[in-house]
């Protein structure tokens, strides 16, 4: 049968469970187990090629770019897991089929143990490690559906947690170190990457690849200090128990370690790191065991225990110890998961898997008791069992190796491990089995129907014949698979016996036994001694990870996103600024082509001046209306310094613009109440400075480097001046760029202005009649409001600076042109004069007088400007060409008329327009008509007094 | 003229169908065309998303290079039209049911999407800032579309004046690099800007707009906004922040690096791999400690950039090959993960609780499974999707000499793994609560079930051919 066909055969088979339950429990099994023994058969089919050392290989290209191939291969190796995989399975659906209670969803049940029994052949024939890494998750994930299978019990869920974390965590290790394999190798097929042992070895990358590896192993396979989950998992079903946890999953980290074996054994990093870490899981998952009142329970810790054993035995990195470390593993699966059956039937029958709870099941229970003695036999290592065999290699091996240059450190280890093991072996067997009948069971037990023992029974079996007839049975098997672990084209020595002479490994064996018995005579002050020496906790310690782990994040989390924008904002900057620290010690150094200007006295007063003012700005920033102030005056010195700068047109803007703001924000003022709230302390004060003077330092840094380097152009400045009067007949380059040559950008931008002027119209006519506005009208001031709304004196100057402001608008415009000025400054000289009337008679008064609405104003400004774009057409140019001429109207000089003016007269309309429906739809919140209806600014009414509450 | 229009006739559809069916909502029956304005404008753009990636496959250059139709920007505009129509078919019912369906809701994410098939195809710094602030301000009123919420608005706010801060940085790097390049085209710049040491000035500006684009595609540090805009926002619009704006703004960021800063790879190659590296960190670690399902989206969504970033940083034609093979990959992941969170409800009130998934496993196998799988996909554990996504990236890296940061990406797809299985565990393991209600609408429980197939059919099936289409999109940008 092909390898794809094997590897793909149980995921296909996953689909018929589901639907054959239909058909009763008994067809859904028959066929679960069919899918099952035809892999394993056409996996055998390959066995004898296999042991002749072929290697069988299959493979099509899948994702090439990523050096992913469907690729798999049959050695040794594949062929022995494969076996126990796939002949485990069997048995294990077997006796599923007496084991779950009618209520169970069987379907659910067989359907994710096929997913799983898929993923881990897979992981044992992948030639590709992208595909084992796969499989390797597969198999996490559909274990975690079986062990997840009985979800009333409450106490799986804290197992379920910890098994998934810590597997979870270690396989995306495993991938880690995977892709760092592949990447020193140069490939990523096994049976290429295999051969490069010594490019693998000499790469600096080596140990991180090592280390990742191996936690992706030890993870799985339950290595100190990862053993805790193991047992912890152990709520899941019985027959989950049997074959994840004994015989198939645990056994992927060992699986893989031999995988790997001829490339990352045998330097002193793997000896140290594999051989310690199974050495003390081995002594320590025993001396747990001995202590374990579940039965389940101190299997799960001989599990784990014999797990450390087998990893020793590979950290070792010697032919015996390899083959040692085989054989063991045939040997561990046959009688673990035969003991983890008949501790499933003790739970079936009896109802309870508690030590204390049962004893003097032998007679009740003889066929359970036969199958459990031998297997446990085999486990405590007497012979002629199978565990004999491996426990005497184990011992031989550890008996040679030193530690350093400790010679006794790992033979007397190894034989306290086996001392230990001999211990709960026998535990097991004489406070279950032997002893008085109790009649206290929480259930009469009898034996279970022949279905439910057949299994655990054929695998006693096995221990026993493996025993006896070592060499003959699986001698070949052990031959190859060891020769594919060795890898290297290696051909190790087999010999399987009972019986190799009085050897140091006898005596340790001797001492194991006696000593394991002394123990377990001793039990009950041994058990009190257990229970009295305090020891770490592994489930409060993983706990105290995941939550400081959780403490850790929060912590992060709430300094970084305390849902404050102030500090988002210097996170923003600071960071910003580092990254520009980095691109300038980055860069090519600083030099300076232009010479700074000289500075005058008066400019650098106007500089003081305007730090100051800044300064002061912001720390009298709670002090709306001194605020307000202080920046008017940083407008005129900004204003000022255009000036100062030749750029008078800027100037003029942008201190009629400072003022319409200023006017603006006054009106707001209004509406708001003196002081703003004080906001936060004295430190965030600090830091803020700090930051702020950091960061302005920083842009004042930037800024003098770049206004004192050269531009990669001439600045566009140059051709404007020379090309305004010649291309637009105009001087003033600032509104010929305004109103020629950018005239389409001026032509949008008037219009977003009116739009924007029309949508805070709008949104306030909204609120015309909302809470807001009568919230408004309702403010409490903090002063009393003078009695006086029109100030005699601001009335009359406004009136008479009125006519005078326009004046100056309509000249502002007309010489626009040539010299400084335009539509855009005279439309804000006007506004602001109109402005005035608003402040200083009261909106009543004005809005009576003002017959224009302001929208058309702006609708007139933007038409006016689209029919001057437009003219051009007639004069067969693009829109907005403009055009001038000179002409002379006596008796007037000879003048200038360019279609600009046209232009401009609409952007003045629009500017006029837009302020004034500003100011007005803002006004509009707080006075309503004929607020006032008996006084006018200029009505003298002697009655009144300040409306001063003390009065 | 005509030959140029005709290269952006798809934006030019896009936009004149938001126009009119801006025109046409506000002057007939406004909010009650909503639902059906939502489903014609998905249409619209499905049948776009065909147009674009069915038509011309060479590269067209329209407005002396100022806008580029090229196989990566085709690439990017497919998904983008795709994660944008089913996000809104997504949200109907939802928002419907809510009475937050407004109509200007799917004119303002046409709009976004207009601006943002103009990121992906700008040629210059012009087009550039011009598709990102279209993209922008449609979404920062998108964000705050929940007037009446506070969570909502004040969610907007942060996210506009932080942006309008990026941008600003963003336009000031633009305007460096004008200044000290003398062009603003991306084929000028990448002439004027070549090997080991740049100008002073060109190096700012490269930095400030490395800076503003961070902020669009949500790295750290320039991250804040996230969290804040996913929880503050209706869930169907985070939904959408986390898909197709998330792939434009990469996009954007991969056009810029390589069109016009390709010759100094070496200058933003460390920045990025920088970024890369805190935000896969960052989002790893802080999603752990969060409860809400959409903030841990935040943070997912974060870390997730990290990786694509990790591609970017490369600097290599795989990289951004991988780069766009994993926000396909993580686009679907996406969808499919908002499809449940939209059909979180308990008597009818929306749940973002991660307790309230306890023990789903149980009345809803089939949900809570198909969560699972997308779970595992977002934890970029195999065989799902989502690992060959990370695979990609983490080859690009190493490939590209960056085998640190590699590893780093490794590490952090472990802490990161910790929050996806914890909400796994919940599933299937947590504690029995009250139930959720079964899910009434069918086009989430499809979509969810899809875009579950779809991580595992899309590996047995060769990604569906998406990384051909990749590679050749990525060797259309990297010359």
């Amino acid at each position: 049968m092909s390898l794809f066909l094997i590897a793909a055969l149980p995921f296909i088979g996953a689909l018929l469970p589901g639907l054959m339950i239909q058909a009763g429990r008994n067809t859904c099994s028959t066929w679960t187990g069919i899918i099952s023994l035809s892999a394993l058969i056409g996996l055998l089919v390959h066995a004898p090629a296999v042991l002749r050392g072929e290697v069988i290989t299959a493979s099509v290209e899948w994702m090439p770019a990523l050096g992913l191939n469907a690729s798999f291969y049959l050695d040794g190796l594949g062929l022995l897991f494969g076996t126990l995989i796939l002949g485990i399975g069997c048995l294990i659906i077997l006796y599923a089929r007496f084991y779950l209670s009618s209520k169970d969803p069987m379907g659910n049940f067989y359907t994710y143990l096929l997913l799983f029994q898929g993923a881990m052949v897979g992981i044992v024939l992948s030639d590709n490690i992208l595909m084992l890494l796969v499989f390797w998750e597969l198999t996490s994930l559909s274990s975690f559906l079986l062990i997840g299978y009985w979800k009333h019990l409450p106490e799986g869920r804290q197992g379920a947690r910890m098994a998934l974390t810590v597997t979870g965590m270690g396989g995306l290790g495993l991938i880690g170190g995977m892709l760092l394999l592949g990447h020193i190798a140069g490939t990523y097929e096994l049976t290429e990457l295999l051969e490069k042992r010594d490019l693998i070895q000499a790469d600096p990358l080596y140990v991180p690849a090592l280390l990742l590896i191996l936690l992706g192993a030890f993870t799985k396979s339950a290595q100190f200090p990862f053993h805790f989950w193991l047992p912890r998992a152990m709520a899941a079903p019985t027959p989950v128990s049997a074959y994840l946890h004994s015989a198939t999953m645990v056994k992927a980290g060992l699986f893989l370690m031999a995988r790997l074996y001829p490339v990352m054994s045998g330097t002193t990093e793997w000896f140290w790191i594999v051989t310690l870490a199974g050495l003390i899981t081995m002594v320590l998952g025993a001396l747990i065991g001995i202590f374990q009142n579940d039965l389940k329970g101190l299997l799960a810790y001989s599990t784990v225990s014999h797990l450390g054993l087998i990893t020793m035995l590979l950290g070792f990195s010697t032919e015996a110890a390899a083959i040692g470390a085989v054989f063991h593993i045939i040997n561990h699966a046959s009688f673990k998961a035969s003991l983890f059956m008949t501790a499933g039937i003790v739970d079936h029958e009896a109802h309870t898997r508690d030590i204390t709870r049962l004893g003097g099941l032998r007679h009740l229970m003889p066929i359970t008791f036969v199958i459990t003695a031998v297997a446990s036999l085999s486990m405590a290592g007497i012979p002629p069992f199978n565990g004999f065999l491996s426990k005497e290699m184990m011992l031989e091996a550890a008996a040679h190796a030193q530690l350093g240059d400790n010679a006794w450190l790992i033979p007397a280890l190894a034989t306290l491990g086996a001392l230990f093991s001999v211990a709960y072996s026998f535990r097991l067997l004489l406070h279950t089995w032997f002893g008085a009948e109790r009649h206290d069971y929480p259930h009469h037990p009898h034996d279970p129907p022949f279905g439910m023992w057949l299994s655990p029974a054929l695998l006693a079996v096995l221990v026993v014949l493996i025993g006896l007839f070592s060499q003959g049975l699986v001698g070949g098997i052990v031959q190859t698979t060891a020769a594919s672990v060795l890898g290297n084209h290696a051909h190790p020595h087999v010999h399987l016996a009972l019986w190799h002479g009085v050897t140091p490994a006898l005596y340790m064996s001797g001492v194991a036994v006696l000593g394991g018995l002394v123990l377990l005579a001793l039990y009950r002050p041994a058990h009190g001694l257990w229970h009295a020496v305090p020891r770490p906790d592994a489930k409060v310690i993983f706990d105290a990870i995941i939550d400081a782990a959780t403490k850790l994040a929060n912590w992060i989390t709430d300094t970084l996103h305390d849902g404050k924008l102030t500090r988002y904002a210097a996170i923003f900057f600071l960071f910003t600024v580092l990254a520009s620290w980095h691109a300038f010690s980055g860069g090519a150094g600083v030099t300076l082509p232009r010479e700074p200007m000289q500075a005058d006295i008066i400019p650098i007063i106007a500089w003081f001046a305007l730090i100051a003012a800044t300064g002061v700005t912001v720390y009298y920033h709670r002090h709306r209306l001194l605020a307000l102030v202080v920046l008017g005056i940083i407008g005129v010195v900004v204003s000022l310094s255009f000036n100062y700068l030749s750029a008078p047109d800027l100037a003029l803007t942008q201190l009629s613009v400072e003022v319409v703001t200023i006017v603006l924000l006054l009106l707001a003022l209004n509406f708001l109440p003196e002081f703003t709230p004080k906001d936060s302390g004295n430190g965030r004060h600090v830091r803020d400075i700090l930051i702020a003077v950091f960061v302005g330092g920083a842009v004042a840094a930037l800024s003098y480097v770049i206004m004192l380097t050269d531009f990669a152009m001439p600045s566009i400045a140059e051709y404007h001046l020379a090309q305004s009067h010649d291309l637009a007949g105009g001087n003033n380059v600032v509104n010929v760029i305004l109103v020629d040559f950018r005239g389409f950008d001026t032509f949008g931008e008037i219009t977003v202005l009116g739009i924007a002027a029309l949508i805070i119209y709008g949104v306030t006519e909204g609120l015309l009649g909302s809470k807001v506005r009568q919230k408004l009208l309702e403010r409490k001031p903090n002063h009393p409001i003078a009695g006086d709304e029109h100030p005699m004196m601001m009335v009359v100057a406004t009136r008479l600076l009125l006519p005078i402001a326009l004046m100056v608008g309509v000249y502002i415009y007309l010489r626009g042109h040539n010299d400084p000025g335009g539509g855009f400054v005279a439309g804000l000289i006007v506004a602001i004069a109109l402005l005035m009337q608003y402040m200083a008679s009261g909106y009543d008064w004005a809005d009576k007088r003002q017959r224009f609405p302001y929208h058309a104003s702006i609708a007139c400004g933007v038409m006016a400007a689209g029919i001057t774009g437009i003219g051009a057409f007639f004069n067969n140019m693009p829109f907005l060409t403009s055009d001038f001429g000179y002409f002379q109207f006596p008796p007037l000089q000879k003048f200038e008329l360019a279609t600009a003016m046209g232009f401009d007269l609409g952007v003045f309309l629009a500017v006029v327009g837009a302020v004034m429906l500003t100011l007005e739809s803002l006004s509009r919140l707080a006075y309503r008509r004929g607020d006032v209806p008996d006084e006018y600014p200029m009505d003298i009414n002697p009655s009144r007094q300040p409306k001063n509450e003390d009065h | 003229m005509q030959a140029d229009l005709a290269i952006l006739l798809p934006e030019i559809l896009l936009s004149a169908f938001a126009l009119v069916a801006l025109l046409g909502a506000v002057y007939t029956g406004k909010d009650k065309l909503a639902s059906a304005l939502v489903w014609v404008t998905s249409i619209v753009m499905l049948v776009l998303a065909a147009m674009i990636g069915l038509g011309d496959a060479t590269t067209q250059v329209a407005f002396d290079g100022t806008f580029v139709n090229d196989g990566f920007a085709r690439f990017a505009k497919v998904v983008i039209m795709v994660a944008a129509a089913v996000v809104l078919i997504m949200s109907q019912e939802y928002m419907q049911r809510r009475g937050i369906l407004r109509f200007e809701y799917p004119i303002l994410v046409c709009l976004a999407s207009v601006g943002m098939m103009v990121m992906v195809s700008a040629g210059d710094l012009i087009s550039l800032y011009m598709g990102l602030e279209l993209q922008s301000l449609s979404l920062y009123v998108v964000a705050s579309l929940r007037r009446d919420s506070v969570k909502s608005t004040e969610a907007g706010m942060k996210y506009f004046v932080l942006g309008a801060l990026s941008s600003g940085l963003l336009l000031y790097g633009a305007s460096l690099t004008y200044g000290f390049s003398g062009t603003t085209s991306f084929s000028g710049i990448i002439q004027a800007v070549q090997g080991e040491h740049l100008s002073l000035g060109v190096l700012f500006g490269l930095v400030f707009i490395v800076s503003g684009l961070a902020f669009k595609v949500s790295a750290v540090p320039f991250h804040m906004w996230t969290p804040d805009v996913y929880e503050g926002s209706p869930t169907p619009v985070t939904a959408f922040f986390a898909t197709a704006p998330k792939m434009a703004a990469m996009g954007l960021f991969a056009r810029v690096m390589h069109d016009a800063f390709g010759g100094a790879v070496g200058d933003w190659q460390q920045v990025i791999a920088f970024l890369a590296v805190l935000s896969m960190f960052l989002g790893s670690i802080a999603a752990i400690g969060q409860s809400n399902i959409k903030r841990l989206m935040a943070y997912s969504s974060i870390a997730h950039m990290g990786y694509a970033l990790m591609g970017l940083a490369s600097g290599t034609a795989l990289g951004v090959e991988s780069m766009l093979v994993y926000m396909a990959i993580y686009v679907t992941m996406n969808v499919g993960t908002f499809a449940f969170i939209l059909s979180m409800e308990r008597n009818g009130q929306p749940v973002t609780d991660i307790l309230s998934l306890s023990s789903l496993s149980k009345y809803a196998p089939g949900r809570a499974f198909a969560l699972l799988v997308l779970m595992f996909s977002l934890a970029g554990v195999p065989p799902m999707l989502g690992f060959f996504g990370k695979l990609y990236v983490l080859r690009a890296a190493y490939e590209g000499g960056l085998a640190w940061l590699a590893v780093a990406g490794v590490v952090a797809s472990v802490i990161g793994a910790f929050y996806y299985i914890r909400i796994v565990y919940y599933m299937y393991f947590g504690e029995e609560t009250e139930e959720l209600d079964t899910p009434r609408n069918p086009v989430l429980s499809g979509l969810l079930v899809a875009s579950a197939v779809i991580m595992i059919a899309a590996v047995v099936l060769n990604l569906f051919g998406i990384d051909g289409a990749a590679a050749s999109a990525a060797a259309s940008l990297v010359n």
